[in-house]
């Protein structure tokens, strides 16, 4: 390789730079060049970016006249990434003199630029899993890729993770498959990584043929990390619940003057415009110079605060996830995490926002928004110290996203049922996948299920005359193409002020509930609402002081399971005073009063808290396993119980426990609790358990959407759904009355096991419990454990009461 | 569940339907018979058995009630002319001997030849009897009797103190007018508030129960 001109010209242009590669960029270079396909994992701030980009580059430096057409495809998770890496590719091709196009297409794509792809492909297109789908669902597209080398999925961690990771997975079988056809098997695909727990994992997912050329290049670099806790004077100050933590914010000003440019992230969108207020109530000075940044955001809006970043106009931003990757701002040098960011990945991929150039050490503070976050600060500083660092499970079987793929292709030039099953049968998500499955799913695209039950004058995919199945009524096609994507919202808004100009996305939801005059906060401005016109929400500025923010349903993240058990032994550590975190020191009194009023629990304890008050009878338990693993618990513990006398439960959980909340009196002693929490009959409980719970109804949602069987509208746009206004539940219904064998509707279980379950996970908690002292209190009230999980609302039930009996008790109390 | 609205006997029965034995007329509101098909029509697959469900439903209210009349209160049909049309008009010869009324709502915008040809009879806005006014949406009634209208699909939240909250369809009965629960199983609902002085009647899977 270093003989090649190629090499040549990027290392002598690297060097009027005064800079030379990294070994990880060389090693990629060289294995792309031999023709491998692979993961590159490096931290964030070695320029990733230039590891296969660079490959590419070189190889077409190498041949007397580059290749024209799409050479490149780079698929980013994130809108705001795509417009950083293109300025950087744009440059480097600028100062080679390489005659390449790079263009970027997805959900901000203007449609004139969309035309212009159209009749000239970009040599680069940086473009994401969604659009890459919807360009496969355009006539014509398969001739698109003809000439393609390579395509990466960059911050493939990200993606791993999620349906999305899947739309990518079967694009790349579909482009694999077109260029087969061609005689052309070429194509080398790469994935760029931060480190996760299960990186080799993560290249089998990305190159699943197990006769590929394929290796994982790592960059022998270790980021430096400091990381500092944003401590109250006394623990008063901080709330035992709730997710605010606007106490500490005036700790967070000279922070912020201190620095060149602060990012501070914020879990979910309604906070973030709350801290915004916040921010400029007790410090006016910094009106107009800081910015918030999240995914409800108008482009225009975002665009600017995107350049106002780099260019180091703002002294703060306040961002969601929506800034959270690889996007490189250099005046940043500090980053602030206010609240728990619930995994330690996600935690170093934030802190790596800052200090962003090689061999810069990143800064990050945590600000913690109740107090037991303290502790959660101590165990992400111990686990980031050891490098404990998450899997992220990849999707397998996933229906819903099988059959909107299929259907995709179907609006597009069509597919050949044969040949795309065996595309789908390489790929990591769909290897397992049946005959009779595969039969089952082209059945419900084509006659709308099983031949069994009857579904006549059902449209959607027919066999054209040239053998490949397609979609004819151009108003599904319409209709399917508004919808492409995994990521389901309720439907949103867009908000206009009168005068013109757009602020943002609001959900339709939270519209419905607002009267002409009201205010609300987008955008960290006031507004008052107007009307609603054609789809947009009509807002002036308001004169008002305070106003409500929208609540955004998005999805909270579960405690990990790595940050979980480090947690259960920082509880330990508080009142042994044995330990080195200063975090520690200051919650101690906390925990003072849970020892007082309950008990602390041990690493080798399960606490259980029985409570009676106005509001019933309360069962708190704290196996400290994260939101997801405590639902089924909860469930299956309810079902437990409620198999010894007839009782109805609501179930609510945070990341350390669950209660349970029954109008009648609990049985619990010593023997139940250990019966309860038994791992004897896990499997057939849990069925029992979840089956009578709306957990798989709940999952049903998103996957009718993906499937395309509840149309949710799209952001802005308006279009005619004349008499098809239906919900994912009413689906739920039917399927479940009436068509058992739907695989939509096995997903939905299968997802509440496997996702949501965990169920080794489960398992190995359950395991731990019956090894370990449960300890069983009767606090008076409520205790410092309790009390969060009591302000969380998230709400299941789970009955063992028949119904009518249930109703005439409730009747009773309510009516009395 | 016999109630007396003015005067007259109401029967409610929990196949989403009451009956009046004065009348002796059956009223059931929002059939949306053809929405299954035209679900599937638009590439969404729903059974035809969701249809089939429904008239089975009805056949027996009418084999149990034996009623000269049947009177439904609109939207009777979801959409365009499919097929299920045309099974409900076999399914229809079953019942010759009852007098089909329509009090057209919002959905019935099939051409009259249909209805013509079905042997239903066509009222709008409204059809009333002695005590009566039958209209599909409340919100149009001009009558000044006691208006009994569908439409809106309603149903009800019952919560308890521990926070459990089941919702089911519904009757209203309020002071001047009522809402009768969708027939249909294949519609969604919403949601009603209740006054102090109206009444409201919960269909669960096995009973009616006032709450």
């Amino acid at each position: 390789m270093q003989k090649t001109k190629g090499y040549q010209q990027i290392i002598s242009w690297l060097k009027t730079d005064k800079r030379k590669p990294f070994d990880f960029q060389k090693d990629t270079w060289q294995y792309y060049l031999e023709g491998y396909s692979g993961l590159v994992n490096a931290p964030t701030g070695f320029g990733k970016t230039f590891s296969v980009f660079l490959g590419v580059v070189i190889e077409a430096l190498n041949q007397d006249r580059p290749a024209k057409g799409v050479q490149l495809v780079w698929i980013t998770p994130l809108r705001s990434l795509a417009k950083d890496i293109a300025r950087a590719m744009r440059e480097v091709l600028l100062a080679i003199g390489l005659d390449w196009v790079v263009g970027v297409r997805n959900g901000d794509t203007s449609q004139a630029e969309k035309l212009q792809q159209k009749k000239t492909m970009p040599e680069i297109l940086l473009i994401t899993p969604e659009s890459l789908h919807l360009l496969l669902a355009q006539k014509g597209s398969s001739s698109l890729f003809k000439n393609l080398k390579c395509i990466v999925a960059d911050e493939w961690h990200e993606l791993l993770g999620s349906k999305r990771g899947v739309l990518v997975e079967l694009a790349v079988s579909r482009i694999k498959g077109i260029q087969k056809t061609q005689g052309n098997e070429m194509l080398r695909v790469w994935g760029i990584s931060a480190t996760i727990g299960n990186i080799q994992e993560a290249l089998d997912v990305i190159v699943p043929e197990e006769s590929a050329k394929k290796i994982i290049v790592r960059a022998q670099l270790e980021k430096k990390i400091q990381i500092k806790s944003i401590l109250p004077d006394k623990i008063e100050t901080l709330p035992w619940a709730g997710h605010l933590g606007l106490k500490l914010a005036h700790k967070l000003i000279p922070i912020i003057y201190k620095s060149k440019t602060t990012l501070i992230f914020i879990n979910t969108r309604g906070q973030s415009e709350i801290w915004y207020q916040h921010l400029l109530d007790i410090e006016p000075d910094l009106a107009g110079r800081i910015a918030i940044h999240h995914g409800s955001i108008d482009f225009e809006l975002r665009n600017w605060i995107e350049e106002s970043l780099h260019s180091g106009l703002l002294k703060a931003v306040i961002a969601t996830s929506s800034l959270d990757l690889g996007v490189d701002f250099k005046p940043v040098d500090t980053v602030v995490q206010i609240g728990s960011p619930k995994g330690v990945a996600r935690f170093l991929q934030r802190a790596g926002r800052s200090g962003h150039s090689p061999f810069e050490t990143s800064k990050i503070y945590f600000l913690p928004t109740h107090a037991l976050e303290l502790v959660e600060a101590a165990a992400i500083k111990e686990a980031a110290r050891e490098n404990n660092i998450e899997s992220r499970e990849p999707f397998v079987m996933i229906f819903d996203t099988l059959i909107q793929y299929l259907v995709t292709l179907a609006v597009g030039d069509g597919f050949d049922d044969k040949q795309t099953y065996k595309e789908i049968k390489q790929t990591n998500a769909f290897k397992e996948l049946l005959p009779n499955e595969w039969a089952w799913v082209m059945q419900f695209i084509t006659s709308g299920g099983e031949s069994l039950t009857a579904y006549n004058e059902f449209k959607k995919v027919v066999k054209d005359e040239d053998g490949l199945w397609k979609v004819k009524s151009r108003q599904i096609a319409m209709r399917h193409r508004l919808h492409i994507g995994t990521i389901v919202s309720d439907a949103m808004l867009k908000v206009k002020f009168l005068s013109g100009g757009y602020i943002g996305m609001v959900e339709e939801y939270f519209v419905s509930k607002l009267k002409a005059g009201d205010s609300f906060v987008l955008a960290g401005r006031i507004l008052e609402f107007v009307q609603i016109k054609e789809m947009t929400v009509m807002v002036r500025r308001s004169k008002q002081k305070k106003a409500i923010s929208p609540s955004w349903l998005g999805g909270r993240l579960p405690l990990s399971s790595n940050l979980g058990a480090v947690l259960r032994k920082k509880y330990n550590e508080v009142l042994d005073q044995a330990h080195q975190d200063e975090e520690l020191d200051i919650v101690q009194p906390l925990f003072k009063i849970q020892e007082e009023r309950s008990h602390v629990p041990k690493s080798d304890e399960l606490l259980i808290e029985m409570i009676n008050n106005r509001e019933g009878f309360h069962l708190f338990a704290y196996p400290f396993e994260g939101r997801l693993v405590h639902e089924i618990l909860g469930a299956l513990v309810a079902y437990r119980l409620s198999k010894l006398i007839p009782i109805t439960f609501s179930i609510a959980m945070n990341d350390y426990g669950f209660e349970l909340l029954s109008d009648i009196e609990i049985p619990m002693d010593d023997g139940i609790a250990y019966e309860v929490f038994s791992p004897k009959n896990l499997a057939e409980d849990i069925t029992l358990s979840i089956n009578s719970t709306e957990m798989a109804r709940r999952k049903f949602r998103d996957i009718a959407c993906i499937a395309g069987l509840v149309f949710q509208g799209y952001p802005g746009k308006y279009i005619t759904n004349k008499h098809l206004q239906s919900s994912a539940g009413l689906f739920f219904n039917v399927f479940n009355d009436f068509d058992k064998h739907n695989l939509l509707l096995r997903q939905a279980y299968e997802e509440v096991f496997y996702q949501q379950l965990e169920e080794p996970r489960l398992a190995a908690a359950l395991n731990r419990i019956q090894n370990s002292n449960i300890v069983i209190t009767y606090p008076k009230r409520f205790t410092p454990l309790s009390f969060p999980i009591k302000v969380d609302s998230l709400r299941a039930n789970m009955s063992s009461e028949e119904l009518e009996q249930r109703i005439e008790r409730m009747k009773k109390e309510v009516f009395k | 569940m016999k109630i007396s609205v003015r005067e007259e006997e109401i029967i409610l029965d929990k196949e989403r339907a009451i009956y009046l034995p004065k009348e002796q007329l059956l009223a059931i509101s929002d059939l949306h018979l053809g929405k299954a098909a035209h679900f599937r029509k638009a590439g969404l697959a729903v059974p035809n058995i969701v249809s089939k469900n429904d008239l089975d439903r009805l056949s027996e209210l009418l084999e149990k009630y034996l009623p000269k009349q049947l009177l439904i209160n609109g939207d009777m049909f979801h959409s365009d002319y499919n097929t299920e049309i045309d099974e409900f008009a076999k399914w229809k010869e079953n019942f010759n001997e009852i007098n089909f009324i329509l009090v057209k709502g919002n959905h019935d915008q099939q051409a009259e030849e249909v209805y013509k040809n079905l042997a239903v009879e066509v009222y709008e806005p409204n059809y009333q009897t002695d005590q009566f006014c039958f209209i599909h949406d409340v919100a149009h009634c001009r009558s000044n009797l006691y208006a009994i209208s569908g439409h809106i699909h309603p149903g009800i939240s019952i919560y308890n103190k521990a926070k459990q909250r089941l919702k089911f369809p519904c009757f209203y009965f309020g002071e001047d007018h009522a809402v009768l629960p969708a027939f249909s199983n294949f519609t969604g609902l919403q949601l009603v508030k209740a006054k102090e002085t109206d009444m409201v009647f919960a269909i669960t899977p096995t009973k009616i129960v006032k709450v």
